[in-house]
């Protein structure tokens, strides 16, 4: 690496495409070498080696550049510098990218933070199968039963003892043996454990192609449906709604509140019901099928979900001692549960851990592989609520925490999901005060979702505009009003910050962050934060400890995980420790599908898991108050943090 | 038989000496402690705690009988008052600017300033002075007596969470002591202090009000959250080793054992004997917990935790 | 030092069988650490984990018992120096010291007073604990009169005390059925005692002054001679040193696992005291900081009710979420047209709510539902804050007579409950305030209407 020296003479520094330059001392900034040349470079951190979007290229020359998280290895060798804390050593030349070059670049850093997605292997073993039977032809000498002479072949050519059939299909299966020649396709169910495989469908002749099962994830504000070919294990689709059941209660406490209401439950299995079936039926449609060719099916879904979903009361789910009606649910055929797929296939319903440990994070334990990890693993799902899995191969436990939707954009001011129109990373000017903005789509925002949240909140932070208890700084902020207009005032819901101003929306308001706002994502984030550490501190292994943090959930695709360490919602470890895996719920069920090994490991997995209720452990107070700071009232516990923030307390944890 | 080795502590941190009055006035120092409170074989306590009489700018109308009777005119005035208390042998005054609050009487900055002049004058002990714990009314009240006592190193509170700013900023200018209170957590205390020093409040100018429970009434949530805090503040938290104030007199005596004279269960026994022990039981466990300032009330129970503290050192 | 449940975890046998009542091994091993169960109640415990799980369990300050089948007394066996680690769990026995010099009348009316003393707090019946009945007269007769004086009129615990070893033996005697403390060894006559105790299993004192050496020595010497159950009284009568030397003592014992010392220790506050104010004083002192065993001078309702009160309050168990009392609260000097609030019964939730509405200058009504230390949303998710529990507040605290209005604000995340609560409050009207205790000032101000 070049080093500085201290040659007396100035350098010059030359800018492409322009051709613009400056005579400049050694040592000087790049940054402060464009400003001579009048080459405009944005810095909208303020040039605090922040935000990454200030870089241009070397092309020759030499420069002192010290280490910075916004730059790829790649990238470095490319010979990309950050242009704010890089200085100039011999003479220059450097080029200046285009600002949609230079967004490619940094959207290209940010996606290299999040390491590709675990898929856990399993040995595909379906629990449906499709077996071609040619039987011979009826005779005097063979005269056996038609049923008897179909099982007879299963034992022959597959080794099936015995078979069960249901009623409809015994009542047809002389005319279809013998409308097809006696070649026929059978497909059988061996989801009973140990049971004998039930016959769920015979076809005419040798059928090839996809077996289709589905996947299905009943989320508490989604739900999603995985059309699956299980021959291939590819998938044909996935699909998603609203849950239906939304407008009766966005949190699960509402909905068994209204699910105790006269025909409040079979309401309740009947909206979820039939979003599942809507988008069964509008997959099976986009894959021409039909429906009823779908043989199998698994549903993963928080413990109250799965209640509603067999039509099960939940209201103990609520009620001290948090007692669920069931862990395991019986397996059940679909026409029994009104699923509209093949009325005799079986539908699987992922066991839970306890009333909010539910099958949706059994599933999650699948698909994130942390039952097979021999590092110390911590698995989370933000979703509209928080839980969290930490253990590995040899014991695992879990807890439950009541973060709230705010990350989901619920609840706040200008709160979106993460769509078109969502602002999703803002950097602040650490001396203007003033934020610049990123937009899904690159469309005028609409509002915020979960990742700006995090984003404005850690910049604020950062740059002063909020203490660390989250109250604004208004008088530091009114100081920089420019033409008269302060990002800082007191509206209808106390004090606010702007971030984009009416005219800059596609919604004709000024969209804002609320103090409001503020103090329901120091919750959100303090629950979740206090529930790693309490579920830490009662195993008794230290939070740096954990090797590996694997994150689910809708919440997990976009989250930037330096800005979520620095709120003090992650803990302050290395970057490479953290991956994301998506929806891990419905990648579980999807295993499960695909694998009765994987079925047999999930009903494993939650013998195994410890689970900790919250509600009832002491420190959880205790712990949560302190992660009501930013990033939390024990700096030490974050010290990356405390190095940005320049802490000058000296600080150990109190006891 | 060998020597028994004392299980000394290796404590890195130490409690902040903290210094009241200045500039003419009596000066006290407290904190500075190595060790946990009384804890002699491993480590020193330079400075003993202090004890501190509340006086009141308003003739209090809610007292119990005992303390109006140990008291007499004295509560009509606050420089009479202030001059008893220093009689009664007060380290220093803890003045309640009462009049102040709107749903007393309303007072303002110059009744304010007419008070703690009254106050200053009367006694020369270092002084602390909190406002009516209204936000708008201690901004004003406090900020005018900032202006009366400069360079006189006065207390002012209460400082909150919600409202710390401009006291502060006036300690600051002023170069006063700033009371930083909090709801009984360890947590917020932590957090008004480093709020407060962000800001740009030195730690030294800045004494702890945890809260203080009375005896039967959370007196184990401020003894554990104060042992916590102390116990922090050795460990090395430059963020939890800010002296500590009780006001264990006031929250002693509102309580309905020291208040209630009429139909009192026979096994409470005698009114006045029990007041005075319920004063002093919670003064003495929290000086156990590290309290460096307690605010008494009743003279006599000023003289037993004297004497109390005088054996101790 | 006491073993983490990870650690506890490596003994087990890891099958998650069940058979303990617990879902997993881990989840027992967390209860085993928390002392909420018996390491023995795993059945398939292999020997030498079994031994080697006690040896780290070991009480390092022995729990040592006195006192007959009326009032039985537990002291000891702490395991932490401060009760936020965990808690501590056996509160100090509170004894009268008995002069046999005192008329027999006098003693009679002691007893009567102290055994009969009873005082109610948040529910709980407060007592003395017994009587240490001291040879001041040097007479064996006059001494055993007075035992038996107290053992007849009253139940309680005695210890008795007296340096002649014939003289206690007799005591002893009497009192055998009583299990008595017997006070005390010295250096002089520890191995007659230490015979006494032996024989009536009792357990001893042992007492010495000069310094924790000699203590120690004494300790070692009366183990040695088969005592168990020892108490020990290091003769801390001042505030000059009782602090250090029971710190001193309990750390040896907790930190150092240090035998001689892992006892419970005895106190006598008021041998020095000039005043009851300061015999309270040390007591109170005493209570807050490791005495096991403490023995008034004097005794009498108005010093009793405070200490048994501070008693109570050091050795209530931390872990438990802080609680306000259900009630009805004054913020500033509410009038009856003042604003009325509702809220739960945790603590931090009260704060906030109290803090706001004061910070807000509009003196306000702030009634406190017990949800069982739950905070606003967690009570109401858990079925602990609904319509039916704040109607029963609102009538249970008779609101209705301190306010000239019948309109309450429910705090704004459970708006949802209003139409059933107006329901439940007949006559009532419900307002709904802000979602953030944060905005009480602007809704107070800009919204609320009664």
């Amino acid at each position: 690496m070049e080093t500085l020296s201290d040659k007396p003479n100035k350098i010059k520094v030359v800018f492409q495409p322009s051709g613009k330059s400056a005579l400049v001392a050694p040592g000087t900034l790049v940054l402060d070498a464009a400003v001579q040349a009048g080459v405009p470079l944005d810095t909208p951190c303020g040039g605090q080696g922040r935000c990454g979007r200030c870089l241009v290229r070397v092309e020759s020359g030499n420069v002192f550049r010290p280490q910075n998280p916004h730059l790829t290895a790649k990238q470095v060798d490319e010979g990309w510098i950050l242009s704010c804390i890089t200085q100039v050593v011999g003479e220059l030349v450097v080029t200046v990218p285009l600002p949609k070059e230079r967004e490619k670049i940094v959207v290209q850093t940010a996606a290299t933070r999040k390491a590709a997605a675990v898929r856990c292997e399993f040995p595909r073993l379906p629990a449906v199968r499709r077996v071609y039977l040619e039987l011979p032809r009826p005779s005097l000498e063979d005269n056996a039963g038609d049923l008897e002479r179909l099982k007879r072949a299963l034992a022959n050519t597959q080794g099936i003892k015995d078979v069960d059939v249901v009623l409809p299909i015994m009542r047809t299966l002389s005319r279809t043996l013998r409308e097809a020649d006696w070649k026929v396709t059978i497909t059988l169910d061996t989801h009973d454990k140990g049971g004998v495989p039930r016959l769920i469908d015979v076809q005419a002749g040798e059928k090839k192609g996809q077996l289709w099962g589905a996947a299905i994830d009943i989320g508490t504000t989604n739900v999603w449906v995985d059309l699956v070919d299980l021959i291939s294990g590819r998938s044909a689709g996935r699909a998603s709604m609203l849950n239906r059941q939304v407008p009766r209660g966005e949190d699960v406490i509402s909905r068994i509140i209204y699910s105790q209401r006269d025909g409040g439950l079979d309401e309740l299995r009947q909206l979820v019901l039939s979003a599942i079936n809507d988008l069964v039926a509008e997959l099976a449609v986009g894959s021409k099928i039909d429906a009823r060719e779908i043989q199998s099916m698994v549903v993963a879904g928080n413990t109250t979900m799965a209640h509603f979903f067999l039509g099960m009361p939940a209201r103990t789910i609520r009620e001290e001692p948090y007692v669920p009606g069931a862990i395991f649910f019986p397996v059940y055929t679909a026409a029994e549960l009104g699923i509209k797929i093949n009325p005799y296939a079986s539908v699987y319903t992922v066991p839970a851990v306890a009333a909010y440990v539910g099958g949706d994070i059994s599933a999650g334990a699948i698909s994130s592989c942390i039952f097979r990890s021999d590092k110390l693993t911590l698995f989370l799902d933000v979703g509209t609520n928080g839980e969290i899995v930490m253990g590995g191969a040899d014991w695992m436990t879990t807890c439950a925490c009541s973060a709230g939707p705010a990350f989901e954009g619920a609840g706040m001011r200008f709160g979106v999901r993460a769509a078109k129109g969502a602002i999703e990373d803002v950097t602040i000017n650490t001396s203007t005060l003033e934020p610049t903005i990123r937009v899904i789509g690159d469309a005028e925002p609409v509002g915020i979702c979960g990742s700006g949240l995090i984003s404005a909140l850690a910049e604020m932070l950062l740059t002063g505009v909020v203490d660390r208890s989250g109250r604004m700084n208004v008088a530091r902020l009114q100081e920089k009003a420019r033409n008269g207009k302060s990002r800082a005032r007191v509206g209808d819901h106390g004090v606010e910050y702007v971030l984009a101003w009416a005219g800059e929306t596609s919604i004709g308001e000024d969209i804002v962050l609320t103090e409001v706002d503020i103090n329901n994502l120091i919750r959100t984030k303090a629950a979740i934060y206090a529930g790693i550490a309490v579920m830490a501190r009662n195993v008794g292994v230290p939070l740096e400890n954990v090797e590996e943090v694997l994150i689910g959930g809708s919440f997990g695709q976009h989250i930037n995980v330096e800005k979520a360490i620095q709120i003090g919602l992650l803990p302050d470890l290395p970057w490479d420790r953290f991956k994301f895996l998506g929806n891990t719920s419905l990648s579980g069920a999807y295993n499960i599908l695909m694998s009765k090994h994987a079925r047999a490991q999930v009903e494993e997995v939650v013998g195994k898991m410890t689970y900790f209720e919250l509600v009832a452990d002491a420190s959880f107070m205790d712990e949560f108050t302190a992660a009501m700071f930013l990033p939390h009232t024990e700096m030490n516990r974050f010290p990356s943090v405390a190095a940005l923030l320049g802490d000058r307390h000296e600080s150990s944890g109190t006891p | 038989m060998a020597p028994l080795e004392a299980p000394v502590e290796k404590w890195t941190g130490k409690i902040r000496e903290l210094k009241l009055g200045s500039g003419g006035r009596k000066t006290i120092t407290v904190g500075g402690g190595t060790t946990l409170p009384f804890v002699k074989f491993e480590g020193a306590q330079p400075h003993r705690p202090a004890i501190a009489i509340e006086v009141q700018d308003k003739e209090p109308t809610d007292w119990s009988e005992f303390l109006v009777s140990a008291w007499g005119d004295a509560l009509k005035n606050p420089g009479a008052w202030a001059k008893k208390a220093a009689e009664f042998g007060a380290d220093l005054l803890y003045i309640r600017l009462a009049s102040a609050h709107p749903e007393a009487s309303n007072t303002g900055a110059a009744q304010a300033k007419k008070s703690a002049s009254e106050v200053l004058s009367a006694v020369d002990l270092p002084v602390i002075f909190v406002g009516p714990d209204v936000a708008e009314k201690d901004n004003e009240v406090l900020v005018a007596v900032s202006d009366v006592a400069k360079g006189q190193r006065v207390g002012l509170g209460n400082c909150v969470e919600k409202n710390y700013k401009t006291i502060a900023a006036t300690c600051m200018a002023d170069g006063h002591v700033a009371i930083a209170k909090t709801p009984i957590e360890i947590n917020l205390a932590k957090q008004l202090n480093i709020l407060l020093s962000d800001v740009g409040l030195s730690p030294d100018s800045i004494l702890m009000d945890p809260t203080t429970g009375a005896l039967g009434y959370g007196l184990e949530y401020t003894y554990s959250v104060m042992e916590r805090l102390r116990l922090a503040a050795l460990m090395g938290d430059g963020m939890t080793s800010m002296p500590m104030i009780c006001t264990a007199g006031e929250e002693s005596w509102r309580q309905k054992e020291s208040k209630a004279t009429l139909d009192v269960p026979q096994a409470w026994g005698d009114n006045q004997e029990r007041s005075l022990i319920w004063e002093n039981v919670t003064a003495i466990s929290l000086l156990a917990a590290g309290a460096d300032i307690l605010v008494l009330r009743h003279p006599k129970t000023v003289v037993t935790v004297k004497a109390a503290l005088d054996k101790s050192f | 030092m006491a073993l983490t449940g990870i650690e506890i975890y490596k003994y087990l046998p890891k099958t998650n069988c069940k058979k303990c009542n617990f879902p997993t091994c881990l989840a027992f091993a967390m209860k085993v650490a928390a002392r909420v169960v018996d390491i023995t109640a795993c059945p398939d415990l292999s020997a030498q984990s079994k031994a080697a799980l006690e040896s780290a369990g070991r009480p390092p300050i022995r729990l040592v018992k006195f006192g007959g089948d009326t009032h039985k007394v537990e002291v000891g066996n702490e395991t932490v120096m401060f009760r936020h680690e965990k808690t501590f769990y056996h509160p100090p026995a509170i004894m009268v010291r008995i002069k046999d010099t005192a008329s027999k009348e006098d003693i009679a009316k002691l007893v009567d007073e102290v055994g009969g003393y009873q005082v109610e707090r948040v529910g709980m019946k407060l007592t003395m604990d017994g009587f240490a009945v001291e040879n001041a007269s040097k007479d064996q007769a006059r001494f055993l009169e007075a035992v038996e004086t107290v053992l007849a009129k009253s139940g309680l615990a005695v210890a008795l005390m007296s340096d002649n070893p014939a003289t206690m033996d007799a005591a002893v005697a009497k009192a055998a059925a009583r299990k008595p403390v017997v006070y005390a060894a010295t250096k002089e006559n520890w191995s007659g005692m230490a015979d006494i105790a032996k024989k009536h299993s009792c357990p001893l004192v042992v007492r010495d002054s000069s310094g924790l050496e000699n203590l120690v020595a004494l300790s070692e010497k009366v183990a040695q001679a088969g005592i168990e159950d020892i108490i020990l009284d290091p003769g801390v009568d001042s505030f000059k040193s009782s602090i250090d030397s029971l710190t001193e003592i309990r750390r040896l014992a907790l930190k150092k696992n240090f035998r001689p010392l892992g006892f419970p220790v005895m106190t006598f506050p008021g041998v020095q005291a000039k005043t009851t104010e300061e015999e309270a004083a040390l007591a109170a002192e005493q209570i807050s900081k490791y005495s096991s065993v403490v023995v008034l001078e004097h005794f009498s309702p108005a010093l009793a009710y405070p200490l048994l009160t501070l008693r109570l309050n050091i050795y209530t168990d931390p872990q438990k979420p802080i609680q306000m009392a259900a009630g009805i609260y004054e913020v500033g000097a509410p009038k009856p047209d003042s604003p009325l609030c509702i809220t739960t019964n945790f603590s931090l939730t009260y704060f906030s709510v109290a803090g706001e509405i004061e910070a807000s200058g509009v003196p306000s009504w702030l009634l406190i539902c017990d949800t069982e230390g739950l905070s606003v949303l967690t009570a109401w998710a858990a079925g602990k804050f609904d319509a039916e529990r704040i109607a029963k507040a609102v009538k249970q605290f008779n609101v209705a007579d301190k306010i000239s209005h019948k309109s309450i604000v429910l705090p704004g995340k459970v708006a949802v409950l209003r139409g059933e609560l107006e329901e439940e409050l007949s006559g009532w009207k419900v307002l709904v305030g802000p979602m953030e205790a944060m905005d009480v000032g602007g809704y107070f101000k800009k919204t609320w209407k009664p």
